[in-house]
């Protein structure tokens, strides 16, 4: 009895202990952060844009994306804004003379004569008036760098609405896509609206050097033409003779200027009659008139600008307001050979809100037409999941059909231009079957958004069994819903909370913790150890060299006793020379 | 051939439109509701020529202002790049007023007018908008009580580069902020750390410099003056003890070299430093 008490007592002594002992030696508990208010992940009120119909007697393919293109603004490009009904007009935000179109002078039934007037627009700039940017593109929650963008002629007001700061729908990255028909005359207005110079400069697309009056046509100020100064316009004159995917940029400053993203593709259509091509497809993505030629070979074509984004550029035109600043901090202290990029775009927008705008719509057994352009300042490693495509064309030129490439990396160096082909017919190897595919970088940055993912550029193939009546992907992994919050982009969420029953990998909480002494082990044998290391690891050069120093150091010793009486003298007879010296003089 | 021709034409008639003419934009378009546009591009929104605003006896005054805008109205105000030509506007409540808007670019711009009363005037705004060069033409009636309010261009960027301006109806109701030449930013750039770069020639810096020194007056005693003055009156004993009965000559000879004497010890105390501690630099290296 006695014992069993005393062992007892033992027993609860020893638990209060290993107790106590336990509580000093546990790690910080794990804590749930609030994501915070996640946006819908659809949040456009306009399901009816969504349908395939006819505006204005133009065809408008169906477009199956939570945020479709207005379909009246795709046939106001398409007829061009001089043969539409005001009242279209007026469900777009486009200027009466933003795309005009007339002189069907070879008789095809399409005009030959087309006017495009571009105007150059800052988002998210600075306000002098108040803290914020104005007006406002998010490329992802919470992101808003500075950019500069050309965009259709627009009427009223650069926000979107009378309440807000959001711009305008014609205001937004990428800079829209140009599509002509080959053969067309071409005037492209450059109405400069912005507080710095700019040109434009059509790349690969074919033009003469000087334009009709001899000024030039090439948009490059050191050798072509003056810069178009803030307030004026310039008109560029094409008649393209060549099809193809091409591109246009400012030719101003042009390292800085086309990253801020003064820098679109420019698509010259086969001629074909009857032939209305859309002029602008504002924010890229997919093309809802494709052109005759298009349609002879697909089902569907997709505009695919791909590009990137340095904050410590694009954070200038946001802390300055004096342009005399801005220029100066650009021009000359921005050192580009020193920059790295921190945001990747795909059609001007970062995931998650790619999903929204530039998803590929797929069925089985169709061909998507693909243009891709890669306008950041590194190689574009382009990887589609469950698609083998064939690259068609190299900056706009036809390859080989012999020898055309079927692969799963497109790579594009900067500026460059692949056309796929998107092949879904299931074979094992141009597609594996339906599902949701996500395309992406794969330079692994490039699905980042400053480094957190998943972000950056990717977007996804998907076909239309996955896809709900909201145009959003029926996904069937991790909850997209922290995606849609500015604290996961703010980092402050962490990236697999919740992921299982009790938060194993969620956030520490070491508020408060009292972090106990650590083990102790024997440190002496580490000591010593450590001590007959040191020796080892440099004695032996050491021993050699403090032997040397000591020997000389010994003979010097040695020769300065013998001749102590000569090294006096001389010391005695320096001294006097120098007095005597100083005393001549 | 005959496309050739064709071009030709286009290409004639395409430098006709790119020297664009000025453009009288009077030939609009009613949509109703005040709103009226033409096909090139002007717009008037919140025309109001007849309804007397509530709180008016009437109208109290019938005026007339001509506008314009541009990048050159932007040149006497420094870091601005667009502008209006006036800054300020004002005048008696309950006013019919007519604003004939020039822009004097070629690009678009607008005299965009907020805070009405909505009743009246869709989204409390009376707006015009014309692209350059070119004229548009709207009126309104001013409501009634003393208030300023906004006019400004609502491109992006072209408020906060300068197109800004305020009409108050009576006194007004305060200022509003970053008007150029009248009210400062609320937010300002930070100009401490902006050069120019020292030592760098500048034609204007240098003409200012110039204007300066003719007008400002030299303080007459400076520290460089007062340290001058006593080295003069500690040296000049020494040195007239020194060359008393010198020749010019010989001064020149004596100082010729003494300074000879200072750069030779001036050259041996570096080299005697360098080796020093080069040597150290090597032991540490070594060791």
């Amino acid at each position: 009895m006695w014992r069993h008490a005393f062992s007892v007592l033992v027993g609860g002594v020893a638990l209060l202990i290993s107790h106590s002992v336990a509580a000093a030696v546990d790690l910080p508990p794990t804590i749930k952060v609030e994501p915070g208010k996640a946006e819908p992940v659809c949040q456009s009120n306009m399901p009816e844009w969504r349908d395939a119909q006819v505006i204005e007697g133009v065809q408008i393919q169906e477009s199956r994306r939570c945020n479709p293109d207005n379909p009246t603004t795709v046939a106001a490009l398409v007829k061009g804004t001089n043969n539409i009904s005001m009242g279209a007009l007026m469900d777009t935000y486009l200027a009466a003379d933003a795309v005009i179109k007339k002189n069907d002078t070879d008789g095809d039934g399409d005009p030959d004569l087309i006017i495009i007037k571009l105007e150059v627009a800052e988002l998210n700039g600075h306000s002098p008036d108040f803290q914020g940017v104005v007006p406002t593109f998010d490329i992802a929650p919470g992101i808003q760098p500075g950019m500069w963008v050309f965009a259709p002629k627009s009427r009223g007001m650069a926000t979107k609405s009378f309440v807000g700061l959001e711009a305008n729908p014609l205001l937004r990255a990428p800079s829209p896509v140009i599509r002509v028909e080959q053969g067309d005359t071409i005037w492209i207005q450059l109405e400069n609206t912005h507080y710095f110079p700019h040109t434009i400069h059509l790349h690969g697309v074919d033009h003469p050097f000087v334009d009709s009056s001899g000024e030039g046509n090439d948009g490059v100020p050191q050798t072509s033409e003056q810069l178009v100064m803030p307030g004026e316009m310039r008109t560029y004159e094409i008649k393209p003779r060549q099809p193809g995917t091409f591109a246009y940029h400012c030719h101003v400053q042009t390292h800085v200027h086309l990253a801020m993203g003064l820098v679109g593709m420019f698509v010259v259509e086969e001629n074909r009659p009857d032939n209305w091509v859309q002029t602008f497809n504002v924010g890229a993505g997919q093309v809802r008139h494709p052109s005759k030629a298009v349609l002879e070979k697909y089902d569907s074509e997709y505009d695919l600008h791909y590009h990137a984004i340095d904050k410590e550029l694009h954070d200038i035109i946001q802390k300055f307001n004096d342009p005399r600043i801005i220029a100066k901090k650009m021009n000359r202290e921005y050192d580009m050979t020193d920059s790295t990029e921190d945001y990747y775009t795909l059609n001007g927008r970062s995931f998650p809100y790619t999903i929204r705008e530039s998803l590929i719509v797929a069925e089985p057994d169709k061909n998507i037409k693909a243009r891709v352009f890669n306008s950041s300042v590194e190689l574009l490693s382009l990887h589609t999941h469950g698609h083998k495509a064939t690259i068609t064309h190299y900056d706009g030129i036809e390859h080989n059909p012999m020898a055309q490439i079927t692969r799963d990396v497109y790579n594009l160096s900067p500026a460059r231009r692949n056309d796929l082909r998107i092949s879904t017919v299931d074979d094992g190897l141009h597609n594996y079957g339906e599902g949701i595919w996500i395309f992406h970088d794969h330079r692994e940055k490039g699905i980042t958004t400053d480094g957190m993912n998943p972000g950056g550029n990717v977007s996804a193939i998907v076909y239309k069994s996955f896809l709900n009546e909201e145009g959003i992907p029926k996904l069937q992994g991790v909850n997209v819903a922290p995606y849609f919050t500015k604290e996961f982009f703010a980092r402050q969420l962490p990236v697999w909370q919740g992921a299982d029953a009790w938060n194993s990998l969620g956030e520490v909480d070491a508020r408060g913790y009292d972090q106990p002494a650590a083990f102790p082990v024997d440190t002496s044998i580490a000591a010593k150890k450590a001590n007959r290391k040191i020796p080892e690891a440099s004695g032996g050069d050491n021993t050699l060299r403090n032997f040397f120093v000591g020997l000389l150091l010994g003979v010097f010793a040695y020769l300065l006793v013998v001749n102590r009486e000569k090294v006096i003298a001389m010391a005695k007879s320096l001294t006097s020379s120098k007095k005597g010296g100083q005393s001549d003089a | 051939m005959r496309s050739l021709l064709l071009t030709t034409l286009l290409f004639i008639v395409a430098g006709a439109a790119s020297a664009k003419q000025f453009q009288e934009h009077n030939a609009l378009m009613d949509h109703g509701g005040g709103h009226l546009m033409d096909l090139g591009g002007g717009m008037v929104m919140g025309q109001n020529v007849d309804r007397i605003p509530d709180g008016c006896d009437g109208i109290a005054a019938t005026k007339e202002i001509t506008v314009h805008a541009g990048h050159k109205y932007a040149k006497k105000f420094p870091g601005r790049i667009y502008a209006f030509d006036v800054q300020e506007y004002q005048f008696e409540p309950c006013t019919k007023l007519t604003v004939h808007f020039i822009n004097d670019d070629h690009v678009r711009h607008q005299w965009m007018m907020h805070g009405l009363p909505k009743y009246l005037y869709p989204k409390g705004m009376f707006h015009l908008e014309v692209t350059g060069p070119g004229k548009i033409s709207g009126t309104l009636i001013l409501p009634p009580g003393e208030k300023t309010y906004l006019v400004h261009c609502d491109l992006a960027q072209h408020m906060e580069k300068g197109m800004k301006g305020q009409l108050k109806t009576g006194k007004g109701s305060g200022d509003l902020p970053s008007i150029p030449g009248v009210t400062p930013f609320v937010i300002q750039d930070d100009y401490s750390k902006l050069g120019p770069p020292a030592g760098i020639k500048t034609a204007e810096a240098a003409a200012v410099a110039s204007k300066a020194a003719d007008k400002q007056e030299q303080p007459l005693i400076s520290g460089v003056l007062v340290i001058g003055l006593a080295v003069g009156l500690l040296l000049t004993p020494f040195l007239m003890r020194k060359f008393k009965g010198m020749s010019a000559g010989e001064i020149a000879a004596y100082v010729l070299d003494v300074t000879k004497q200072l750069i030779g010890y001036l050259v041996r105390m570096l080299s005697w430093l360098y080796s020093r501690v080069s040597s150290l630099i090597g032991r540490k290296g070594s060791a």
